[in-house]
């Protein structure tokens, strides 16, 4: 395990909830994440794992409880946009792509927030659009691609302004087996060649077993962590 | 993609909600530019007639409703003469009547004699002779219209006229009318002793706005026509045309502007979840601001270019009929189509304001779970 590693994810004691207090999706969750891990996080459908990846990604504040990110509490953080454009990558269930843009153009869009020239932009874009083995597709429209294609253009997009940490909820969760696997690999690849944390949320336990360490929630709460046994196989 | 292609490209996800848009506020744009142009042009035509004859100012009776009911004596004439800045002083007298198929026929009675004051190029012919109450000069277009030539006879008011000469002075109104001795005027008017308006020719060297000031200062019953700017003392139906124009274009800006508030309040709503998102990967307050308010004024541009050229072609068919030929040609100053972007922005940002402000406030977590 990589214990040795910095702790970039800190979330303290995290309450949050909705319709004025009726609903607690995260009561008292804890978790650490170090610099460089892959988290996978499960549990059954409305134990908040949602709401924890939007509160890490500052798409909302927590109740109560406190999350350090790279240091720093976020909600304390002056300018939020730039955290989430700069420190965050989202990519969410549904790819959520722009339907008028192209996949290139689709990648751009976070880049905007950016001091890069259009051709800087779109000379990034292709980079990243090889990345995820779509290079090919550049200029194909949303609905012109399939949909663990869709899966992969979002995860270029993800990273468009080079963040540290990728945060994922169920990227695989609309796809086949099969194009879970890819886009699976797709993550797990940046993960490992360029460093990224990546936290995932998903259902499906073959997926989550390609994690360093498996995070179960239940009710608002993570009820166990540990050692994937894809993770435990590797060290033995 | 540069940003405002992303914009451009957002409106053309609905092209027929956009084209109906543009079309619509055009429709308002066209409307004021046509005015703008019409206004102008009539303005244009009216200061032609004040400087007619190459005069350095003229005078008409101060708060006359309409150029042509302006009545001036020969005592005023004299008020004027008693300047000594003052070298001559034409009076004219002006009637208008249908002359052919021309509704708006001007006719100028003046003294032969003033006429080597109040100058009428001639393209033909000579001047009208002392004396001779049965003389006509035509314009040139009026003796087109009228098919006459020098030395035939043409019908005026139930009276016929031998054509003496035809002149060209660039005045759409007299171009399209006559000139006449100012008695015969006079007697068919029933306007003995009257004037419309005097034609002043100063000493050289003289301040024509300082004269023209004390004039008014002097005799307050009286109107100095220096620039175009004081045509509305002597004729109140430019100021009417003027504040139709303002009306109207006020009434364009809510149109359109409630017109646009309309599309671009549905194009933010059903994109609600895409501006969450856009908030999610990083976009700032301002940047969703730009964009929406960016689609509202592409939107407004592509319209006031639309309805600039539908107002061209508007007042272009208004000439060919005979009775607006008359007295005017429709001038396209920049003004009138200033005026049409102006309102095309104003648009614009009325109608944005509020639809931005929603989009930039859209919850980015609220708009990722609303499917
Ligand atoms: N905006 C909201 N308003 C009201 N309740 C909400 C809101 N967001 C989340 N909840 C509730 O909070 C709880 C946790 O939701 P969350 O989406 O985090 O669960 P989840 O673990 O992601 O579930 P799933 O696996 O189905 O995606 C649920 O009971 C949900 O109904
Ligand atoms: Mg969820």
């Amino acid at each position: 395990m990589s214990d040795g590693r910095e702790i970039v994810i800190d979330v303290r004691n995290v309450v949050k909830t909705f319709d004025e207090g009726h609903t607690r999706a995260l009561d008292g969750a804890t978790l650490q994440v170090r610099r460089g891990e892959f988290v996978a996080i499960t549990g059954p459908s409305g134990c908040g794992k949602s709401t924890l990846l939007h509160l890490i990604a500052a798409l909302e504040r927590p109740d109560s409880g406190e999350i350090v990110v790279y240091g720093e509490e976020i909600t304390r953080r002056r300018d939020l946009s730039a955290y989430r454009a700069r420190t965050i990558g989202l990519v969410f269930q549904l790819h959520n792509l722009l339907p008028n843009l192209t996949a290139a153009e689709n990648i751009q869009v976070p880049m905007y927030e950016t001091d890069l020239s259009a051709g800087q932009r779109r000379r990034k874009a292709l980079e990243l659009l090889a990345l995820v083995d779509m290079a090919d597709k550049a200029r194909k429209r949303p609905a012109q691609l399939s949909g663990g294609e869709r899966q992969r253009v979002a995860i270029a997009r993800a990273l468009s302004n080079d963040p540290p940490i990728l945060l994922a909820d169920e990227p695989t969760g609309n796809l086949d087996s099969k194009a879970g696997l890819r886009v699976l690999e797709v993550l797990r690849g940046i993960q490992r060649q360029r460093g990224v944390t990546l936290v995932l949320v998903s259902h499906d336990p073959t997926i989550a077993a390609a994690a360093d360490r498996i995070v179960r929630m239940l009710d608002g709460r993570i009820i166990e962590e540990g050692a994937s046994a894809e993770a435990a196989a590797r060290v033995v | 993609m540069p940003f405002i292609l992303l914009i451009f490209s957002n409106l053309l996800r609905q092209k027929i909600r956009t084209g109906l848009t543009v079309l619509g506020i055009s429709i308002g744009i066209t409307t004021v530019v046509a005015l703008g142009v019409i206004t102008h042009s009539a303005r244009a035509s009216t200061e032609e007639i004040l400087r007619a004859g190459t005069s350095d100012f003229s005078v008409g009776r101060a708060g006359s409703a309409d150029l042509t009911f302006s009545t001036l004596t020969g005592d005023d004439a004299e008020k004027l003469l008693a300047y000594p800045q003052i070298e001559h002083v034409s009076g004219v007298l002006m009637a208008i009547s249908r002359v052919g198929s021309n509704p708006f026929f001007v006719q100028v009675g003046i003294d032969p004699a003033d006429l080597t004051y109040f100058e009428m190029p001639l393209v033909d012919g000579r001047k009208l002779a002392a004396g001779a109450g049965d003389e006509i000069m035509l314009g040139n277009e009026a003796a087109d219209n009228l098919d006459a030539a020098v030395g035939e006879s043409v019908e005026v008011r139930e009276q016929s006229f031998t054509v003496v000469g035809i002149y060209h002075s660039g005045a759409v109104m007299l171009d399209g009318g006559a000139v006449l001795p100012l008695a015969t005027v006079r007697e068919y008017e029933r306007k003995a002793g009257l004037y419309t308006l005097l034609y002043v020719r100063v000493r050289p060297g003289t301040d024509v706005e300082v004269l023209a000031a004390r004039i008014e200062e002097e005799h307050p019953d009286l109107a100095t026509l220096v620039d175009l700017s004081d045509v509305g003392e002597v004729d109140q139906g430019l100021e009417i045309l003027d504040a139709i124009n303002l009306g109207i274009t006020i009434l364009a800006i809510f149109i359109g502007g409630i017109a646009v508030m309309n599309t671009m309040v549905m194009a933010v709503f059903e994109r609600t979840r895409e501006f969450g998102i856009l908030r999610a990967l990083g976009w700032r307050t301002r940047r969703i601001l730009q964009m929406v308010l960016g689609e509202s004024i592409l939107l407004c541009l592509m319209a006031a270019a639309l309805g600039s050229l539908l107002a061209v072609i508007l007042t272009k068919l208004v000439v060919l009929l005979p009775a607006i030929q008359a007295f005017i040609s429709p001038e396209y100053t920049p003004d009138a189509f200033l005026r049409g972007l102006a309102v095309g922005i104003g648009v614009a940002i009325l109608g944005a304001l509020y639809p931005a402000y929603r989009a930039a406030s859209f919850s980015p977590a609220q708009a990722i779970r609303y499917e």
